[in-house]
């Protein structure tokens, strides 16, 4: 800050002029330096979450394939052990996903969905005459093989990775992963 | 080109016309360094907004919500350690500036007219600044903090007549807990911050319009000065000074401490005030039972009205004596204060039950962080206390401590005479390889009256060292037999069915002791067997000892009392049993985290 300018009718004697301006830059310096000091922790402190990582996601087991009858969605829950900031809570619901049976010989034998719309993120929940899916926050409207039936929705429903066992009734394996909204890609949340 | 623009907000608002009025100010015989305490507090209390801003962003007022969220601030945010420490320590610097700027202001006869309604205002930034302080000191739910704030909320509850209903709307109630969070939380960043803004722009307004108090003996061969440079670089250098030294202070320590959770059992927590509390905490000594209203209540509102009534005193008394009176009161209280706090911290070193109660109270901290920190333990939901409460080694050694080492020992040590066994290690192989080597030892039944039946069958067994090895083997595996399993299908099980020490079982130990299905017993006196060691063999053992399958034969004086769910509860009760087997994460920093990791699991599985 020049002093001058701030101050142009003050009476300065010429040798006071460079002092002055000294001290206002060695002012400025300082208490800048003093403010960084507390600044920088400052912002490192509410950018905390920005370095966290996310947690791998993991495979989860969730059904049977007889469990399950072709083209009829059903919603499992999600299991998993959360932590929350400091709190470690045991395992407890920590979100769903729809299985849609696909007719035999397909493959993959079963779709799963994610359940959060890909509009906002409300819960999609199946139309009542079961021929589709529907969020009930802004009526983005799905087919049963996940695709749009209106413009809400900015993508298809999420589908999520699935794994089977072998066997006669095999398990039935989902990689649960939240993705962003409200984008055409499908990015999962890091 | 931003000269329009600026223009055209001073025009309309002032803004900039009024800065530069206030930075040309005339400072009267020039800048100084006396003029520098009052910006200095100013801005340690800017500091302490701004850092409780942040901390505020990250804290969580109720009772089992609070610790595991400043632990979550000092552990596991960037930087948060340095956010937390600053506060609390700009907090301390706070009220030293505080002092030493009252001190000044009486040293300079700066509370006489015209200024006395700054001088007033500044008592009141005082007295905000100590309920301040009392309100911080209590938000992380630690030991510290709510011990202090009980200790501070009874003094204030023994104030007369409106005291008891100030305490009861303070604390929100009768008990401590969320309530006293939220209201504490409430009037630390809300209705404080609000009272102390006003207050102190009404006393930066007057102390600007009443101008800078001169020295008293000027000095006449200096020339006035605006305050713009030269008492803002003078300012600007006292407050990074400022932040040198908090910053310094903090490093040092690593920020700012957090206690172990708040634990309204805890018999023996030695509360402490705030240093800066320790004269006051220490005058409390003296005021003993129905006269200590004296030393809470009449003395410190005595001063307070000293304070407020000092510029009157150039009414009744010269100008120069009342000046060296108000001096002399302010040298006697420093002394006074000085000399309180140093009684108090001499008291306390020299105090061995303080520095026993503290290096317990230390143990607890370092557990409770300890256990915050593991892998998949963590803070459980329902909240901080209960990290230590579902601790073995904390709560279990506690509660055995209290109800179990009149009688038994633990690894030798007791608190009374012994008459039972050793319990370090009950139920494990090695305990009973021990037991089947040496009965009569006191680790064992050598000190329990009536319990001679091991050392009759020791005297007439046979049996060498190889084949005890597989009695013990075969006996330790009690333990682990599910809880819905029969005897019978115990039994079915080839491993069990094959296992070698069987038969040497029945025909060694099932004379005596049942097992059902598998021994008869009938030769003498004995407990039953069946899941020896496991959780619930031990319980039926500590609830109900005088049962037919547990020690029921035994003369009355001899048993073992029963203890029930109201002395012994059924979460302490687990904790015992796993704190003799050892079932915990060992309580030291150097332990590797993946050992802590793997163990962490055990204390918090069954919750």
């Amino acid at each position: 800050m020049d002093p001058a300018r701030i101050n142009p009718n003050a009476e300065i004697r010429p040798p006071d002029t460079q002092r002055r301006n000294f001290l206002g830059l060695a002012t400025a310096a300082i208490g800048g330096l003093a403010a960084m000091v507390l600044a920088v922790p400052g912002a490192a402190f509410v950018l905390t979450p920005l370095r966290r990582k996310g947690k791998e996601s993991g495979f989860h087991s969730i059904a049977r394939l007889s469990q399950l009858e072709v083209g009829v969605p059903r919603s499992f829950a999600i299991i998993e052990e959360r932590r929350d900031s400091w709190v470690n809570y045991p395992k407890e619901p920590v979100g769903s996903v729809w299985l849609v049976r696909q007719p035999a010989g397909s493959d993959p034998p079963v779709i799963a969905f994610q359940s959060e719309c890909p509009h906002l993120g409300c819960a999609i929940n199946l139309k009542a005459d079961r021929s589709g899916f529907i969020c009930p926050c802004h009526t983005s409207a799905f087919t049963l093989e996940g695709q749009p039936t209106n413009h809400v929705p900015p993508r298809p429903m999420d589908r999520l990775e699935i794994e089977t066992t072998t066997g006669s009734d095999p398990e039935i394996r989902v990689r649960f992963q939240r993705f962003r909204t409200a984008i055409e890609e499908k990015t999962p949340l890091a | 080109m931003l000269k329009p623009l600026s223009d055209w907000i001073d025009d309309r608002t002032g803004l900039f016309s009024r800065r530069r009025a206030g930075l040309e100010r005339i400072v009267p015989s020039g800048a100084g360094w006396r003029y520098v305490s009052g910006p200095a507090v100013l801005a340690a209390f800017l500091i302490q907004a701004f850092t409780g801003i942040l901390l505020m962003t990250a804290y969580s007022p109720s009772s089992s919500t609070a610790w595991g969220s400043v632990y979550y601030i000092n552990h596991e945010m960037w930087l948060g350690w340095f956010i937390r420490g600053v506060h609390h320590y700009s907090a301390q610097a706070t009220m030293v500036l505080l002092a030493f700027h009252l001190f000044q202001t009486i040293w300079t006869a700066a509370y006489r007219r015209p200024r006395e309604f700054t001088w007033w205002f500044g008592v009141i930034l005082l007295v905000l600044c100590v309920a301040f302080g009392h309100t911080g000191y209590q938000l992380p739910w630690d030991q510290k903090g709510y011990w202090s704030t009980k200790v501070v909320t009874n003094i204030i509850g023994g104030a007369p007549v409106l005291g008891p209903y100030v305490q009861k709307l303070l604390i929100g109630g009768t008990e401590y807990g969320n309530q006293t969070l939220t209201r504490f939380f409430a009037l630390h960043v809300a209705v404080l911050p609000a009272l102390f803004i006003a207050t102190l722009a009404a006393h930066i307004a007057l102390a600007r319009r009443k101008g800078m108090t001169p020295p008293l003996r000027p000095e006449n061969t200096r020339r006035d000065e605006p305050y713009w440079p030269h008492q803002s670089f003078r300012n600007t250098i006292a407050v990074a000074t400022l932040m040198g030294v908090v910053v310094g202070v903090v490093y040092y320590n690593g920020g700012a401490h957090l206690d172990a959770p708040a634990d309204p059992s805890s018999a023996d927590y030695p509360a402490r005030p705030e240093w800066y509390f320790l004269s006051l905490y220490q005058m409390l000594k003296y005021f003993p039972g129905n006269r200590e209203v004296i030393g809470t209540v009449v003395i410190p509102s005595t001063l307070l009205m000293l304070l407020v009534l000092l510029p009157f005193l150039d009414r009744i008394l010269p100008r120069r004596a009342s000046h060296a009176m108000a001096c002399l009161f302010a040298l006697v209280m420093a002394g006074a204060i000085t000399g309180l706090t140093v009684i108090a911290i001499r008291e306390d070193a020299g105090n061995k039950q303080f520095h026993e109660a503290r290096a317990k109270a230390d143990e607890a901290q370092r557990r409770a962080l300890q256990l915050a920190a593991l892998h998949g333990a963590g803070i459980p939901p329902d909240g901080a206390s209960y990290l230590l409460r579902r601790d073995p080694w904390t709560q279990g050694r506690a509660v055995l401590d209290r109800k179990c080492l009149g009688c038994h020992v633990m690894e030798g040590k007791g608190s009374g005479e012994q008459s039972a066994p050793d319990l370090a290690r009950f139920g494990s192989r090695a305990w009973i390889r021990g037991l089947l080597d040496k009965p009569q030892s006191a680790t064992y039944f050598g000190k329990a009256p009536g319990c001679d039946g091991m050392e009759e069958w020791k005297k007439s067994s046979k049996l060498n060292a190889r084949q005890l090895d597989v009695v013990a083997d075969f006996v330790a595996g009690f333990a682990k037999i599910p809880a819905d399993l029969t005897p019978d299908e115990w039994l079915s099980h080839p491993e069990v069915a094959k296992h070698p020490g069987l038969e040497l079982f029945q025909k060694e130990c099932g004379t005596c002791h049942v097992v059902e299905g598998l021994s008869e017993g009938g030769t003498r006196d004995a407990p039953g067997l069946y899941r020896w060691g496991s959780a619930d063999w031990f319980e039926r053992m500590v609830r109900k000892p005088s049962t037919a399958d547990r020690y029921g034969y035994m003369d009355d004086g001899q048993k073992m009392p029963a203890f029930g769910d109201d002395q012994v509860s059924e979460n302490d009760l687990t904790m015992i049993y796993r704190y003799i087997r050892g079932e915990y994460p060992p309580p030291t920093s150097s332990v590797p985290p993946e050992a802590t990791a793997a163990n962490a699991a055990a204390p918090f599985a069954a919750h």
